[in-house]
């Protein structure tokens, strides 16, 4: 009698947009790059067309510091998605870049028992497809 | 001076289903079948629909009411797009549709196939609000509403000393009052030590903390109050509704405060539409889609400070008899996750002294919540006319 093995679950993977584009490319040449207003300067995430300080339509990508402290985190035990069965208990950490956005990423290498808000961690990259590199956090 | 709005809609009917785990009726049977009901508690026929709200997406949309119940002149077909907080913010809608007369009566309606059909996860990819969720979120293994609210949930712990046994408190005071209620998923006893034998799903969240995915079908009907006073059931009037959206709504992560939702801005204008304060409320019904949701949204209705959610729930002061019964019904943790609406229901019913033995006894004024799509709030204030 022969078995037939389920497919192996894919990875859910982002869809980039024509606003969020240049962040996914920058994520895969390992440099972690954010929309900065041309008019007033101010930062924003996640990339949308329109500066909510002063309604300029006018943005470029700049390269921004790796570093970020902890906001808050959970600790992922239930897989709702069944690409992650195989990597829980996994930690997601809320981070206050210092660039001044925040970033959702696993955190890896510490134990839950360490977590607590304000702890730095730096931000690295995890190339997952030729074309789709994701972040995750070290301590 | 009053508020245009105050005191002129009502909630004319309330239907629902049975709540299951498991059927083979449609979303859109059971969102009929709930429909059907609550005209019929109204005294009307179903011809006299001529608004609805449905919530969507699941279920049916304002085309399968026509063909369905065959209305001859619908007036006002709306989506409220609001995730947990549609059912309560669609209140506000139908009052102004009756109290304007673009509508005489408005149905708002949820069907619901939440265990025997698709569940949260891949519901929710449905949503266009979670499109940044799923392109940033998603792909880093944080998407289901339990993981991304655990968060937030979290930090107030750290912030505040908020504790499991807290939380436990929430789950276990709704399931006695499920068991009251008779028309409910969970209707066994459930003790502390049981909720914190149950298994982390998204740390802080136990199972026990989160709602279930359950089958069934609400809906209610919001007639003009002068209309409704000559209908079947006591008069329970809208006093203050009110939608709020949060900064950055479809992103909690880019959120100044993670605490802070459209609730804040719902509940300031509901109180001020209505003209009270959490102190005249006899009753409360908050939208539990967690345990820790009502202890985040009783600080944010005032019923304590910020960071003073925890203690309030202790002591039996959220349970019947105790100065603040919250969800009288069971709510979603343990009557059955129809999205609210059957928080609306409740709250009418005990208006109207028609609670069983789960009744508030005198209950004249009450509110209920809606909170969803990642931080949307609504608040609607009912009160039992003179």
């Amino acid at each position: 009698m022969s078995t037939v093995l389920p497919a192996a679950p894919e990875r859910p993977l982002p869809t980039p947009t024509r606003e969020s584009q240049p962040y996914w490319d920058g994520m895969r040449e390992g440099r972690f790059m954010l929309q900065q207003c041309a008019s007033c300067g101010k930062v924003r995430h996640y990339p949308r067309p329109v500066c909510p300080h002063c309604f300029s339509m006018e943005s470029n990508f700049k390269e921004a510091p790796l570093g970020g402290a902890i906001h808050t985190w959970t600790v992922c035990h239930h897989p709702f998605n069944f690409f992650f069965k195989a990597q829980a208990p996994y930690i997601v950490a809320l981070v206050d870049m210092d660039a001044g956005v925040r970033i959702n990423a696993q955190l890896r290498g510490i134990a839950e028992a360490d977590l607590r808000i304000g702890q730095r961690v730096t931000l690295a990259f995890e190339p997952v497809t030729q074309e789709i590199t994701l972040p995750f956090f070290t301590p | 001076m009053a508020h245009a709005l105050r005191d002129k809609a009502a909630i004319s009917g309330i239907g629902e289903t049975e709540y299951t785990r498991g059927t083979t009726k449609s979303g859109l049977a059971l969102q009929l079948e709930a429909s059907l009901k609550a005209i019929d508690d109204a005294g009307l026929s179903p011809r006299e629909i001529d608004g609805i709200i449905p919530y969507f997406p699941g279920g049916g949309i304002a085309e399968d009411f026509v063909a369905n119940l065959g209305l001859p002149d619908l007036t006002l077909s709306a989506f409220i797009p609001m995730g947990g907080a549609t059912c309560v913010a669609a209140i506000q809608t139908a009052a102004m549709a009756v109290a304007t007369g673009v509508c005489k009566n408005v149905l708002i309606s949820v069907g619901r196939t939440g265990y025997s059909g698709a569940r949260v996860s891949t519901r929710l990819q449905q949503f266009p609000q979670f499109a940044l969720a799923a392109e940033f979120e998603l792909p880093i293994g944080l998407f289901a509403p339990a993981q991304l609210y655990a968060q937030g949930a979290r930090r107030h712990m750290q912030l505040y000393g908020t504790t499991a046994r807290q939380f436990a408190e929430v789950a276990v005071v709704t399931r006695n009052h499920a068991i009251l209620n008779g028309n409910v998923v969970m209707n066994k006893p459930l003790t502390v030590e049981e909720h914190h034998a149950s298994r982390m799903i998204s740390d802080p969240f136990r199972l026990f903390d989160c709602s279930l995915e359950s089958d069934g079908g609400a809906a209610i009907v919001v007639s003009a109050s002068d209309r409704a006073k000559s209908l079947k059931k006591p008069l329970v009037t809208v006093m203050g509704v009110a939608e709020g959206h949060p900064e950055s709504p479809a992103s909690i992560a880019q959120r100044p405060d993670l605490l802070e939702f459209g609730l804040v801005k719902a509940a300031a204008r509901g109180y001020e539409m209505a003209g009270v304060g959490p102190a005249d409320m006899d009753l409360a019904e908050i939208y539990d889609c967690f345990t820790f949701t009502v202890i985040n949204q009783l600080e944010i209705l005032g019923f304590c400070q910020k960071g003073e959610g925890g203690p309030f729930v202790m002591d039996g002061r959220i349970a019947l008899g105790g100065a603040l019964p919250v969800n009288t019904h069971g709510g979603l943790l343990s009557q059955g996750h129809v999205v609210g609406l059957n928080h609306v229901i409740e709250l009418t019913r005990q208006l109207r002294g028609e609670a069983g033995r789960a009744q508030v006894k005198d209950a004249e004024m009450g509110l209920v919540t809606g909170y969803g799509d990642m931080g949307d709030g609504s608040l609607a204030i009912l009160r039992r006319a003179a």
